[in-house]
């Protein structure tokens, strides 16, 4: 899926890969198809949804404008209901934190659930490597994890694998065929897992929120498993994106009525748990060691940056990559990244501050604006993917690859006609939303198509072998894209307008 | 010995932290663009919408509500004239399933249901009642936990379990089917009714664990298919009491 092994091989096994990705592209379609209407059901029956997403908006940009504030806090009432709280500016020193736990535990086995920075932080290799085994107890993590790959979907982290395969992985762990029916597949996960709580001498989960005012972490989830992790090992290390803060569990509805329903559509996560330290003394149950590590990792570098800063007021629902027309067509894995979709196109260079690692899959993104639409928290998405865009260009003016492309892309598209559209590119790349954007924009992608030879990225490779298929598409449906993305983008054009206008909101403020 | 040089290694981490605490959020601010803010900083969006917060249904709708609402995520809501209805549900369930040992919370209201009498031929377990057991496992044995909802929500479904000495974390988590006995005096409209509670207790008024539980574990993991009781319990029914 992730390779570039494009080479030597057979007709016969690249027939068969284009099979495995007919599947890949229908289980992506269905499921994103089926989460976005939940969601759109789900807010239609909250009701008021503006209000809500305006609120949760409001309550994120505040906290970041004075994240060193909260951030303080949460970490002093941390401290006093007895967790050891630390500080990563870097994904090596979370690491080295985590390890040196591990280590003077003579840790054998970590019992994870889902966290989206162990993933960005690699934290399972680096376990490995001092043989601790870190096993991912999330139904869809232990696939993916199973299989040697990375979650291609921020919600649904398997969403590429079929029943065939998922059996195929757990019959090999069970040492037995087993059957393909869900029942007999999660009965079997279920059994083996719970021998993993219990025998792991460590619980390791990510963090939805995190309250300053009680120094609380709160986690989202469906299955129980994040519990299972946060309840049984005596041990207990959550790992928390800096940005997770909010002020008050006031706050949390706020938070709990926006995610669930824009990931799943549900009204509330199966299972939302408040943990408030280690147990207490005379607790029968819960870890005796609590341990917060508050990573950085990239995330402050958008602080300051006006056109940035809201970045870190995702939330991480997933409601982005589900009505991404690039991302429905080639999933996940092709970002190349720990995060996909529009979300993490914007995620992987702003992380690093390069944009030199904004790639042919974030220039496709750039198209319609959807996911800024989409977005419980107001992100611009689509703002961003815009001005990293320019900023690329910018940066690639000193060095001339700007027209290197446009004559690169030129040559692939063999017509002077089309040499126009790209330097009108050009013009978009300064004025990002102009009336006619949508027609300007739609040629973006294809300019961005030849940068991947002036900017190499791991992900150039299979997001070309796509590329061709995801114009196609486009070509085909521009009758029924036109009007709602031409409305999409005078409506963002309006209300960035009138925002500026009204003045006083929190946006970028300090 | 060991002991007693990790929790000086521990010691050693916490004050590594604490210094560096101060050097991260410098520059956190530094990158904001001004000096650390120290002051509690006016934060005028506080909670829900106005036009929610007034938002409230009459005892009887949140009743009808909370049915409704968790019967649709896939759990089993009965309203009880009392508790001793409560108990004939609870020990017919019980035996229904065939469970070999049931786990009660710690809690006068459960002791009162009686199951004990109620279910000759099951072994009824109290939450570390003798602190030499491994409840853990007690837990993990039993086929039902039965716990008293601290709180429950109408507009979500959800019941509200706080830990404690007497309340594991485990007897609503690890057991295939979970009883919950809701006191209708205790189910709101709105999730922010109990979330704000929390900020009036403030830190030190909170136990360990707060859970919220909305319905039975689920996934949908492999194909989209519809996965109950992966991990929690799969069956759970919430019984509200008249009281
Ligand atoms: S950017 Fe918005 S829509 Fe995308 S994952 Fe984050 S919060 Fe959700």
């Amino acid at each position: 899926m992730s390779g570039s092994e494009t080479a030597a091989k057979t007709v016969k096994e690249r027939a068969k890969e284009a099979l495995r990705n007919d599947f890949l592209r229908q289980a992506v379609r269905f499921t994103t198809d089926r989460l976005r209407n939940a969601r759109l059901q789900a807010a239609g029956e909250q009701g008021n949804w503006e209000a809500w997403r305006e609120r949760g908006r409001q309550i994120r940009s505040h906290t970041i404008a004075h994240l060193d504030y909260y951030l303080n806090r949460f970490a002093e009432n941390a401290r006093a209901n007895g967790a050891h709280v630390h500080f990563a500016e870097s994904a090596e020193e979370a690491v080295r934190i985590v390890l040196a736990i591990a280590e003077r535990k003579g840790a054998r086995m970590v019992a994870k659930s889902k966290s989206m920075v162990t993933e960005e932080l690699h934290l399972n290799r680096a376990l490995e490597n001092i043989g601790v085994k870190p096993v991912e107890t999330d139904l869809g993590e232990y696939i993916v994890q199973l299989a040697g790959e990375t979650p291609s979907h921020l919600i649904i982290p398997s969403i590429h694998k079929n029943r065939r395969q998922t059996a195929d992985l757990l019959s090999k762990e069970a040492g037995e065929e087993l059957p393909t029916d869900t029942p007999a597949l999660a009965a079997f996960v279920r059994r083996r897992m719970r021998e993993v709580f219990l025998a792991a001498d460590i619980g390791m989960t990510g963090c939805n929120f995190a309250i300053a005012e009680t120094g609380s972490i709160v986690v989202f989830e469906n299955e129980g498993n994040a519990r299972m992790v946060s309840t049984l090992p005596k041990t207990q290390i959550t790992l928390m994106g800096m940005e997770r803060i909010i002020p008050t569990w006031a706050d949390l509805e706020v938070m709990a009525t926006l995610l669930p329903r824009s990931a799943t559509g549900q009204r509330l996560t199966v299972y939302m748990s408040g943990i408030s330290g280690p147990r207490r003394p005379g607790d029968g149950d819960g870890p005796e060691e609590l341990h917060i590590v508050i990573v950085d990792n990239g995330r402050s570098l958008q602080l300051g940056d006006p056109e940035f800063q809201e970045l870190l007021n995702c939330i991480r629902c997933g409601a982005c990559l589900n009505v991404c027309p690039v991302y429905r067509h080639i999933g996940g894995h092709a970002y190349g990244g720990t995060y996909t979709g529009p979300i993490g196109a914007v995620l992987k260079p702003a992380f690093r501050k390069n944009v030199a690692e904004w790639d042919d899959v974030a220039d496709a993104s750039s198209l319609c604006g959807a996911c800024a639409e989409a977005c419980p928290v107001k992100i611009p998405l689509h703002d961003m993917l815009v001005a990293l865009r320019r900023r690329k260009v910018e940066a690639g003016r000193a060095k001339r690859p700007e027209a290197l492309a446009m004559r690169a892309y030129a040559a692939v598209m063999g017509s002077a006609g089309r040499l126009k559209g790209a330097l009108r590119l050009g013009r978009l790349a300064v004025k990002p939303i102009a009336r006619d954007g949508f027609i300007r924009a739609r040629i973006g992608p294809l300019a961005g198509w030849t940068r991947h030879r002036v900017f190499p990225a791991p992900a150039a490779e299979p997001f070309r072998e796509r590329w061709t298929g995801l114009r196609l598409e486009l070509e085909r449906e521009p009758a029924a894209m036109d009007p709602a993305v031409r409305r999409r983008l005078e409506e963002a054009l309006r209300r960035r307008q009138a925002e500026k206008r009204e003045g006083g909101d929190e946006r970028h403020g300090g | 010995m060991a002991d007693e040089a990790y929790r000086e290694w521990l010691a050693g981490l916490d004050a590594e932290s604490r210094r560096r605490q101060q050097a991260f959020l410098d520059a956190l601010a530094a990158k904001l663009g001004r000096p650390r803010v120290t002051e509690p900083p006016p934060h005028p969006f506080r909670g829900a919408p106005d036009f929610w917060k007034e938002y409230e249904l009459s005892p009887e709708e949140r009743i009808e509500r909370f049915i409704a609402n968790f019967r649709a995520s896939g759990g089993h809501a009965f309203r009880v004239s009392g508790l001793a209805e409560a108990a004939r549900f609870i020990a017919d369930k019980a035996l229904e399933l065939g469970v070999p040992a049931v786990i009660r919370q710690d809690e006068p209201v459960l002791a009162g249901l009686g199951l004990e009498s109620l279910l000759p031929g099951v072994e009824v377990r109290v939450w570390n009642e003798d602190p030499a057991e491994d409840w853990i496992a007690r837990a993990a044995g039993a086929g039902m936990g039965v716990v008293l909802a601290d709180f429950a929500v109408a507009h979500t479904a959800s019941i509200v379990t706080l830990s404690a000495r007497g309340k594991g974390r485990s007897v609503s988590l690890l057991p295939p089917a979970l009883a919950a006995v809701i006191p209708a005096g205790r189910l709101f409209t709105r999730l922010g009714e109990v979330l704000s509670r929390f900020d009036e207790t403030g830190r030190e008024g909170l136990p360990a664990g707060v859970h919220f539980i909305s319905g039975p574990s689920r996934s949908a993991d492999i194909e989209n298919d519809l996965t109950i009781g992966v991990h929690g319990p799969g069956i759970v029914y919430a019984l509200i009491v008249d009281a």
